[in-house]
């Protein structure tokens, strides 16, 4: 195969743009969710901490509830019932995705708390029939459903794939429970670890002809500060603990973000004011709040509707998006035509963003799906 | 026109001193850049496929710190300069191939100009699996444009997945037993590699096949390859392949027995064995072949063709 390649201008980002002379688009098709029938209220999580905190993290956050996982689940089971719940969605069978990647930074399946090999990508394809899609899976923090798409966008739009689907699964709500037992005030490190609610997510992403879907999509590291958060297996109980320094990263990342921003808008073409839905990474209520002041400094406009769906779910760390993006679609309150930017924002620092007009995928949600 | 390998370096532990997944990857990044003449700023996309780490740290992306280790674009760049973008991709010892495949592509829409595969494996709890060994190695590849030759032209990945519990591998947590001293922790995370007999087998069966599959498709046979470059899996893998497949021995690349074992680096381990060996240069059509967990194989062919 040899093809023309376009020498692109550079940016900051690693950006995609197909253009308005492309004829080959990629648009996000369908999106599903698994999430967990057991809730955990802010208060009743707060109540079980080994030390007395004073720590009023419902208030700090805005986190009310987020789902944890019952008997018989973990990363896995929800990767593969949000894969199936978004083939409910769409158009396409499991046998049209030519490859599945899996971006869930916990990997718990059976009895690995962590699973290496094989990927658990092979294991969600075979739980849903995608049996002949290339596999494998990919970690970049919260930002890994965000990249798994930044990675199908190029393979469609040159062609080489024609549908593809990123799932991811986050049995997290462990960091939870490992951080209760140490933490001891607002100061902790582990303080981000109590926001965190399990989910499962999914999303499936074709060719759109005429260019339509995806208007731009870009990602960014920014090293300097990769050692903002971390995260380790735990020595107090399974599953990991995760240390985070949030103020700097939140502080961080909010001057970055705008910058980026606006690269992504310029190249897109479009004003802030165009957009109707930004869906940001789901920290804290507070933060969101902090990064659409940032917008407005910079832009003089901010989007019509910053998505924050803390209250139910918590972080929910690499689904947050898909999740958000998902009940939004299932309220119908996103409606044909919106334009939608989602912002990934992930210990990296990495910096994810995509501005997409919504289309005929709407009608597959709400009441009269 | 197409993806070229601009350079392939491997590093494996010398001496006493302990290896950690970030040292090996960081210093084969550097011998990568210093071969190829770039500097790590160059860069526009960083690729960790490595998996064992000492740590086993899960956030963020080792890459992330590979890149700030190497000093690879860390913040805002200059108005009409780049950034990197990095992130970890695991798809065991065929983590290498669906990189290449990955940044091939992003290579030719333009969207990066310079990408960077680095690698690593340490094994966190050495001496307590029976059967797999994971030798501590780094790796790291550099992929640019060549308008002169065509490059990286296909890729083929083939999963077996009924051979899917011959080869697991994760983390289970061992909870300590006794009496427990206020500072102890309540237990600990050990890796557990778990081999099946009969794996070393299928994975030629599965190689095989996929290879010929593969060429299938292309409207090859291995008459048409020059040059075979099989990572070393396993023990005797690429014997027995070369066998299996009826390839001579001097179309073969063989990579020096200490570097058999590196896990998710053999596959730069093959292809800087090629290089070495100086049967590169004069390939027209070379195979880059792994296989691993899954049981997955990846296939890309590697064309010196004249564009």
């Amino acid at each position: 195969m040899t093809e023309t390649r376009q020498e692109q201008s550079r940016h900051w980002l690693a950006l995609q743009s197909p253009g308005s002379d492309s004829s080959r688009g990629c648009r996000i098709e369908s999106v599903g969710v698994k999430l967990p029938a057991q809730r955990l209220t802010t208060r009743d999580l707060m109540s079980r901490t080994s030390h007395r905190t004073h720590i009023q993290l419902e208030r700090l956050t805005g986190i009310h509830e987020r789902r944890v996982v019952g008997p018989g689940e973990n990363s896995f089971t929800l990767a593969a019932g949000a894969a199936r719940d978004c083939l409910s969605h769409s158009q396409h069978r499991a046998s049209d995705i030519q490859m599945l990647i899996n971006t869930s930074i916990t990997r718990s399946k059976g009895r690995f708390s962590q699973s290496y090999e094989p990927p658990l990508s092979l294991y969600v394809k075979q739980a849903i029939g995608a049996t002949q899609a290339v596999n494998l899976d990919l970690s970049n923090a919260c930002a890994g459903m965000l990249t798994g798409v930044f990675l199908l966008q190029d393979l469609i739009t040159r062609g080489e794939i024609d549908c593809g689907m990123v799932v991811s699964g986050e049995y997290i709500s462990n960091l939870s429970w490992n951080a209760a037992k140490q933490i001891r005030s607002l100061f902790s490190k582990q303080l981000a670890s109590l926001t965190l609610g399990d989910a499962g997510a999914a999303v499936i992403v074709e060719r759109a002809p005429g260019g339509s879907g995806i208007d731009v999509i870009g990602f960014t590291t920014l090293a300097e500060h990769s050692r903002l958060c971390l995260a380790f297996p735990s020595t107090v109980g399974p599953g990991s603990q995760m240390y985070t320094k949030s103020r700097t990263l939140h502080r961080v990342a909010i001057g970055d973000v705008a910058v980026l921003a606006a690269e992504a808008i310029g190249q897109a073409g479009i004003d802030v004011a165009d957009i109707d839905y930004l869906i940001p990474h789901q920290t804290s209520a507070r933060a969101i709040r902090a990064g659409s002041k940032e917008f407005v400094r910079r832009f003089g406009a901010r989007p019509k509707h910053v998505v924050v769906n803390l209250e139910e779910y918590g972080n929910t760390s690499s689904t947050t998006l898909f999740v958000a993006l998902h009940k939004y679609l299932e309220e119908q309150r996103i409606r044909k035509g919106d334009r939608v930017m989602l912002l990934a924002l992930a210990s990296g620092i990495e910096i994810g963003i995509a501005i997409f007009t919504v289309d005929s995928m709407v009608d597959r949600y709400g009441n009269t799906h | 026109m197409g993806t070229h390998i601009e350079a392939a370096c491997v590093l494996t532990r010398r001496g006493l001193r302990k290896a950690t997944a970030r040292g090996l990857a960081d210093a084969a990044a550097r011998a990568c850049f210093a071969q190829a003449g770039r500097q790590p700023g160059d860069v526009d996309m960083l690729i960790n496929v490595g998996i064992y780490r000492e740590d086993n740290m899960g956030e963020p992306a080792l890459a992330a710190l590979i890149q700030e280790d190497i000093g690879a674009n860390l913040g805002e760049p200059p108005v009409g300069a780049h950034g990197t973008f990095s992130f970890d991709l695991l798809n065991g010892t065929c983590g290498v191939i669906s990189a290449i495949q990955l940044e091939s592509g992003l290579l030719r829409s333009g969207v990066i100009r310079l990408g960077a595969i680095v690698t690593s494996d340490v094994d966190p709890d050495a001496g307590s699996h029976e059967a797999a060994v994971l030798r501590p190695a780094g790796g790291a590849m550099l992929l640019g444009w060549d308008d002169s030759i065509t490059g990286f032209t296909d890729f083929h990945t083939e999963t077996f997945p009924e051979y899917a519990d011959m080869y697991t591998s994760g983390l289970v947590w061992r909870g300590r037993r006794g009496i427990r001293f206020p500072q102890q922790g309540a237990g600990r995370h050990q890796l557990v590699i778990d081999e099946k007999p009969g794996y070393h087998a299928r994975l030629a069966d599965c190689a095989e096949e996929a290879t010929r599959n593969f060429l299938r498709r292309l409207g090859m046979d291995m008459a048409d390859v020059d040059l075979l470059v099989p990572a070393p899996s396993v023990p005797r893998f690429v014997d027995t392949l070369r066998e299996r497949l009826g390839m001579p021995g001097d179309r073969v690349a063989y990579t020096p027995e200490d570097l058999e074992g590196t896990h998710t680096t053999g596959p730069i381990a093959a292809v800087q064995a090629a290089v070495r060996s100086g049967r590169l240069g004069e390939a027209g059509n070379m195979l880059v072949l792994a296989a691993g967990a899954g049981i997955t194989v990846a296939l890309a062919l590697y064309r010196q063709t004249p564009a």
